[in-house]
């Protein structure tokens, strides 16, 4: 019966993954909805913060590009990426993905993709909210859209590895996040800056992957900088998106070790 | 014959227990193969390394004469798999499900939506194609789980305990509907717990005990193999005195669950077997064909039986 190519079978597996997500979304709505409201009342937030403190107006652009990609993104991308995990293996289907033809790469970049299109929706949304506040976007969109791609793929990459390994249950989906994720976001920038951390701190966010989305999109999204001047941290996104893939097909595998029984 | 599967000498290990010692099992095509034993004997095990969800330590696993190579998506996709679970998407519609499945499994895209409707009508389906899948019973969603494992058109079709999470009518139903696959001439491998599923469903029946089938064949097969025509079924105050009297009598005795059964070696009436124990205190007494569940119990045993 499979007289697909090989290459059409992975598109096909690929679209029918994100299909299904983005399906299965559209129909759990209240999911949508806190996600949509939690960076949606951070911005609203912020902008009071800003409004009330006229000297420190500048660096409501730079928020909105923090918030963006520390709180929405982190917690849709990430957070949810965990949770299809968990959620396929307490409803069993993950054992059925499994002992299908479906390629690892294939469920990774359906996934990738659906979180994608739900970012695109989140971008939308948050920064309609910061125009209306006052923040603008002062750099190329081309650029911020390819740092948001980035970003989306190591976000998808660390939650394939978060889900994988400590999310058994959906209930330790929180449990996972706050515990790796949440210093991950401090380490970040996402709260601090990172001038403010002592310099071993510092050195050590200089290996975490937020730290350089944060940096590459402020840096296009508030300060209008260029491919030049990001260029490290363009080139450390592709990097570790390269380690995302490969972590999130070697995830995959594992959960083929990590879920047998007798 | 045209053998579909042929399992050899399959050994796998957790850590330091022994699940599978030298497994080895022959399924021919359009049989269906029930794999029965007590908890933990490795049934599971054996039908997920046959669907690649394990790897085994040793041993072969060959698909229509092929060999299945471990972690290829082609020997997957020649297999259709249901477990005990439904595993399906619950926000999605019957429809959707077999439908997300199939495009997975590569069913050409012209092909699908006939083959999805097919899979509905068979199935019973299209009233409940409006219920997203979450809310369908127990019995409801293994059925759609059975479509699901379908999809492709398997050449083996393998089903882990598929009623057993199900009530009797759901169960009669999907008894029915894997009749019809047999029928069909669907290859099938199912374990089970339910002695009577495998009676009525299964052309030929593995009994495991410690990793390895100790006994194979058709049901009568393993039948003629239990050393008795007929099994009597005694109640008695004094079972020490029941057994002694079928001691000199020479007939067999089984002990299980509290219950003494004695395995006639030829066909006698009510009134001869009467007469035969008459002195041994028998209270009641009951003549009854030897079952697929004698054969089990003699074949594979377990821990309260003790045989003499």
């Amino acid at each position: 019966m499979n007289k697909i190519s090989p290459y059409g079978l992975l598109l096909d597996q690929t679209l029918a993954v994100c299909a299904r997500l983005l399906l299965e979304q559209w129909r759990q709505r209240r999911g949508l909805i806190f996600w949509a409201v939690f960076p949606a009342a951070m911005m609203m937030l912020f902008g009071l913060v800003y409004a009330h403190n006229a000297s420190m107006r500048a660096g409501l652009d730079a928020a909105a590009a923090g918030i963006l990609m520390g709180a929405a993104l982190f917690f849709s991308c990430l957070g949810g990426t965990v949770s299809i995990i968990a959620a396929e293996r307490e409803r069993q289907t993950l054992r059925r993905l499994l002992a299908s033809p479906l390629h690892p790469a294939a469920y990774f970049l359906g996934v990738v993709l659906a979180q994608m299109v739900l970012a695109a929706v989140q971008v939308l949304m948050l920064y309609s909210i910061a125009w209306f506040i006052g923040a603008r976007y002062h750099g190329s969109l081309l650029l911020g859209g390819l740092i948001l791609l980035l970003s989306v793929f190591a976000y998808v990459g660390m939650g394939f590895f978060l889900g994988a390994r400590f999310a058994r249950r959906s209930e330790e989906v929180v449990v996972a996040l706050s515990a790796i994720g949440v210093p991950l976001l401090v380490l970040g920038g996402t709260f601090f800056p990172l001038e403010i951390m002592p310099t071993a701190m510092q050195t050590v966010a200089q290996l975490n992957p937020m730290l350089h989305m944060n940096q590459a999109f402020k840096g296009v999204a508030a300060y209008n900088l260029g491919l030049a001047e990001l260029r490290f941290e363009i080139i450390f996104l592709c990097v570790f998106c390269a380690v995302s893939l490969a972590l999130g097909l070697k995830s995959y595998r594992y959960l083929l070790v990590a879920d047998q029984k007798i | 014959m045209t053998i579909a599967l042929q399992i050899d000498s399959l050994f796998k290990r957790f850590g330091k227990q022994p699940v599978l010692n030298g497994f080895s099992l022959q399924v021919a095509r359009g049989d269906v193969v029930g794999l029965l034993g007590p908890n933990g004997c490795g049934k599971s095990t054996v039908l997920n390394i046959i669907c690649q969800l394990l790897r085994a330590d040793a041993g072969q696993v060959e698909l229509m004469g092929q060999p299945m190579i471990e972690q290829s998506a082609h020997a997957r996709a020649r297999i259709g798999y249901c477990a005990q679970e439904s595993a399906l998407y619950p926000d999605l519609f019957p429809q959707e499900n077999i439908q997300f499945f199939a495009r997975l499994y590569g069913v050409p895209a012209e092909q699908r939506k006939a083959r999805v409707s097919e899979l509905m009508e068979r199935f019973s389906l299209m009233p409940y194609a409006a219920t997203r899948a979450g809310l369908l019973s127990g019995g409801w969603q293994q059925r759609l789980s059975l479509a699901v494992a379908l999809v492709h058109r398997p050449e083996l079709l393998v089903l882990d305990e598929p009623t057993v999470a199900v009530d009797v009518e759901a169960r009669m139903d999907l008894w029915r509907l894997i009749e019809g696959l047999r029928d069909s001439g669907t290859t099938i491998l199912l374990t089970s717990h339910h002695l009577a599923e495998a009676e009525r469903l299964c052309n030929r029946v593995a009994l495991m005990r410690n990793g390895k089938v100790v006994a194979e064949g058709s049901v009568p097969e393993l039948i003629s193999r239990v050393p008795g025509q007929a099994v009597v079924k005694v109640q008695s105050e004094d079972h020490q005195a029941v057994i002694q009297r079928a001691f000199d009598l020479d007939w067999p005795v089984r002990q299980h669950a509290g219950k003494i059964s004695l395995l006639l070696p030829k066909k006698l009436s009510l009134r001869e077997i009467v007469d035969a124990l008459d002195g041994s205190k028998v209270s009641a007494l009951s003549i009854e064909p030897v079952t697929l569940e004698d054969a089990y119990l003699e074949l594979v045993g377990d821990n309260s039986t003790d045989s003499n």
